[in-house]
């Protein structure tokens, strides 16, 4: 059963009937039947009040966190059915994280950064450094890259760690409220970047609580209680208006926002 | 995950909180400098008293008693004369055996050489003229004649008149008599630069001490004897003949203590024995040494677990983008093993400084204990490895979803 589908052609990551439950006083089901499934190329925000359960399916989808009930595939592969070993790999490869909060390496400079993923996952030999420089001036700060995340501005670190995120190449890149801490200015630039890569063929998982910022993505997940509670095509809509304010000047956005890449 | 890159983000974290990881190495630093600096010590006292003994070969061994005191280790020389007169001339008889020649002190409590007295400071010794058979004399000869006598070197020089052959020499004895001698010879000690000023007049005409024979007889007996062989192939089987007898059929064999041992050695014999003994002393001042050591490694494990806790966020951060629990230990331990490896390294360095220090002020010779350097650096990636277990598999266990909320 697939409930919810963003997306044409193949599945990135796919969730179905997903349940993850709390043992507290009463057990509470953070997670309570999501079935979602989001295409190749895709851009899907995640959108709903504290408590909806919007960190724990970015948990979840992340390989961070494992189902109690039903299954997620990220890559044709089940979360919940690897060795923990096996899922720091998965993450690893296929996801790639952004965080409100940058969750950057303090002594670490941008480029060591960026090579981090890779220095983790032995199988991309290729020349790390190199492709790292690659990453961060597709971000724009191919002039920064000896420099450490106190070096930088907030805009400019959540930089470091989109190039961070696409790494290895993942199949999902998941960014959770990536402009939470960002001037509206900024927050502009980040978006418009996210289009951008996802444009150029990545698959984003955004979430936020921001209308605003849910905007940018193509289809927007609202959750609430833990379940879905509707599923917005804002492309297949297309209702443009509001993303077509927002980013003026990304005017090579593609009219329709589809998988193809 | 590759070493160098875990070297690189260690050292990284090492180097972002200096002062912390100074200290912290400081106490393997102290442990291990304080193990090297009295291994060179003990390397260098044992040199000192082993290095200048004449290094050619003598074929001739030493009859002692020894016994092992009842507290501490290591060996007690016994002075009970119980090699008889018949055990020297039955020892003589043997095969390969040149000359046996008896030892034993005399009470004389004085030494004059021209007017100048010496009281205490030489030792008197009743031997016979073969016991000088392969000496070498810086002056003279040896005795021929009740009264003459021979003196060694650092008799010689004890005296202000630097004693030569045809000097006077008067021996006062504890009973209150006195007997003048003729230095004959001056020798040189095979024992080097430590043995003391001794003076040897002819056991014949000067020593009196007896005993009771098993048989009943009273006859003459020695606390030393000095076998000599006919070549240094002989050595060794004399070696073995005189032990043989000594401990079954001598009369020495009877009068000894139970718990008395009769050693026959020879010069490398006795420096073996020496060299042993510095040795077990040095270990065991090196043990004592090492406690520091193992306060020094639980120093590191406390700095790795106040930085694990330090770092939950991090290793979070890792744990988001790939690293296993395998990576996050290795790190860990590669931080801690780096500590330990610098704490050996600037130990040894600091170790062989004090030491290099001490031996210079005392006069002995510089030893570079190479052996225990490298026993430094192997401890040092030990205390490493075993310090940095537990907080390294602290952190791997860490979870990712609660470190990332960490602040």
């Amino acid at each position: 059963m697939v409930a919810y589908d963003t997306g044409p052609g193949a599945a990135a990551v796919t969730a179905e009937s997903v349940r993850r439950t709390y043992h507290l006083a009463e057990p509470i089901h953070a997670v309570d039947g999501v079935s979602l499934s989001l295409g190749e190329g895709s851009f899907t925000a995640v959108m709903g009040p504290s408590g909806s359960g919007k960190s724990t399916l970015m948990n979840l989808v992340g390989c961070l966190d494992t189902p109690d009930e039903g299954r997620i595939e990220v890559d044709g592969r089940s979360v919940g059915e690897l060795s923990d070993t096996e899922r720091a790999r998965l993450r690893g490869t296929e996801i790639g994280f952004v965080f409100q909060t940058f969750n950057l390496m303090p002594r670490l400079t941008a480029v060591e950064n960026v090579r981090l993923p890779m220095v983790f996952h032995d199988g991309v030999d290729a020349d790390r450094q190199e492709r790292a420089q690659t990453l961060l001036e597709r971000v724009g700060l191919g002039d920064r890259l000896e420099h450490e995340p106190s070096e930088l501005s907030g805009g400019q670190r959540q930089r470091v760690a989109l190039a961070r995120a696409l790494a290895n190449e993942p199949t999902l890149v998941l960014a959770d409220e990536p402009t939470g801490n960002l001037d509206t200015e900024t927050e502009a630039e980040i978006m418009e970047l996210l289009v951008e890569l996802n444009e150029a063929g990545a698959t984003i998982l955004l979430v936020t609580h921001e209308r605003a910022v849910a905007e940018y993505a193509d289809h927007v997940v609202h959750l609430l209680d833990g379940k879905i509670e509707d599923l917005e095509h804002l492309s297949d809509a297309r209702d443009v208006t509001a993303r077509e304010q927002a980013t003026e000047g990304a005017g090579n956005r593609r009219p329709t926002g589809e998988g193809e890449a | 995950m590759n070493l160098r890159e875990s070297l690189r983000i260690s050292w990284r974290s090492i180097r972002a909180h200096k002062l912390r990881s100074a200290l912290t190495t400081l106490g393997v630093i102290i442990g291990i400098a304080a193990v090297i600096t009295f291994m060179v010590l003990g390397g260098g006292f044992s040199e000192d008293i082993v290095g200048d003994i004449e290094a050619e070969q003598e074929p001739s061994m030493t009859v002692q008693t020894q016994t092992t005191p009842e507290d501490g280790f290591g060996v007690m020389l016994v002075e009970t004369p119980i090699y008889t007169e018949s055990d020297v001339d039955a020892l003589e008889q043997r095969e390969g055996v040149e000359y046996v020649a008896p030892q034993g002190s005399l009470d004389v409590v004085q030494t004059t050489a021209d007017d100048e007295q010496l009281t205490g400071a030489v030792d008197a010794q009743a031997t016979t003229a073969d016991r000088f058979e392969h000496a070498t004399f810086v002056d003279g000869e040896p005795f021929d004649g009740a009264d003459e006598a021979v003196v060694n070197e650092q008799a010689g020089q004890a005296f202000e008149a630097n004693l030569s052959a045809g000097d006077e020499l008067e021996l006062t004895f504890e009973d209150g008599e006195t007997t003048t001698v003729t230095v004959a010879g001056v020798v040189e000690s095979e024992l080097g630069d430590q043995t003391p000023p001794q003076v040897f007049v002819p056991a014949d005409e000067h020593y009196t001490t007896t005993v009771e024979t098993p048989d009943g007889d009273e006859e003459r007996a020695y606390p030393t004897l000095q076998i000599g062989a006919e070549g240094l192939d002989d050595v060794d089987p004399v070696q073995e003949t005189a032990v043989d007898y000594l401990e079954d059929e001598s009369h020495a064999a009877e009068l000894k203590e139970d718990d008395d041992e009769i050693a026959v050695q020879t010069v490398e014999d006795a420096i073996e024995q020496f060299d042993d003994l510095v040795g077990q002393l040095t270990v065991f001042i090196g043990a004592v040494a090492g406690i520091a050591l193992v306060v020094g490694s639980i120093g590191i494990a406390n700095i790795m677990i106040v930085s694990v806790t330090e770092r939950t966020r991090e290793i979070g951060i890792m744990k988001a983008v790939g690293a296993t629990k395998r990576d996050i230990m290795q790190l860990f331990l590669v931080e801690s093993v780096v500590l330990g490896v610098i704490g050996a390294v600037v130990g040894v360095a600091a170790g062989l400084g004090f030491g290099y220090l001490g031996v210079w002020l005392l006069g002995w010779p510089m030893v570079y204990p190479l052996e225990w350097v490298a026993v430094a650096v192997a401890v040092g990636i030990g205390v490493g490895v075993v310090s940095g277990l537990y907080p390294a598999w602290r952190g791997a266990r860490v979870d990712p979803i609660e470190a990332l909320r960490h602040e």
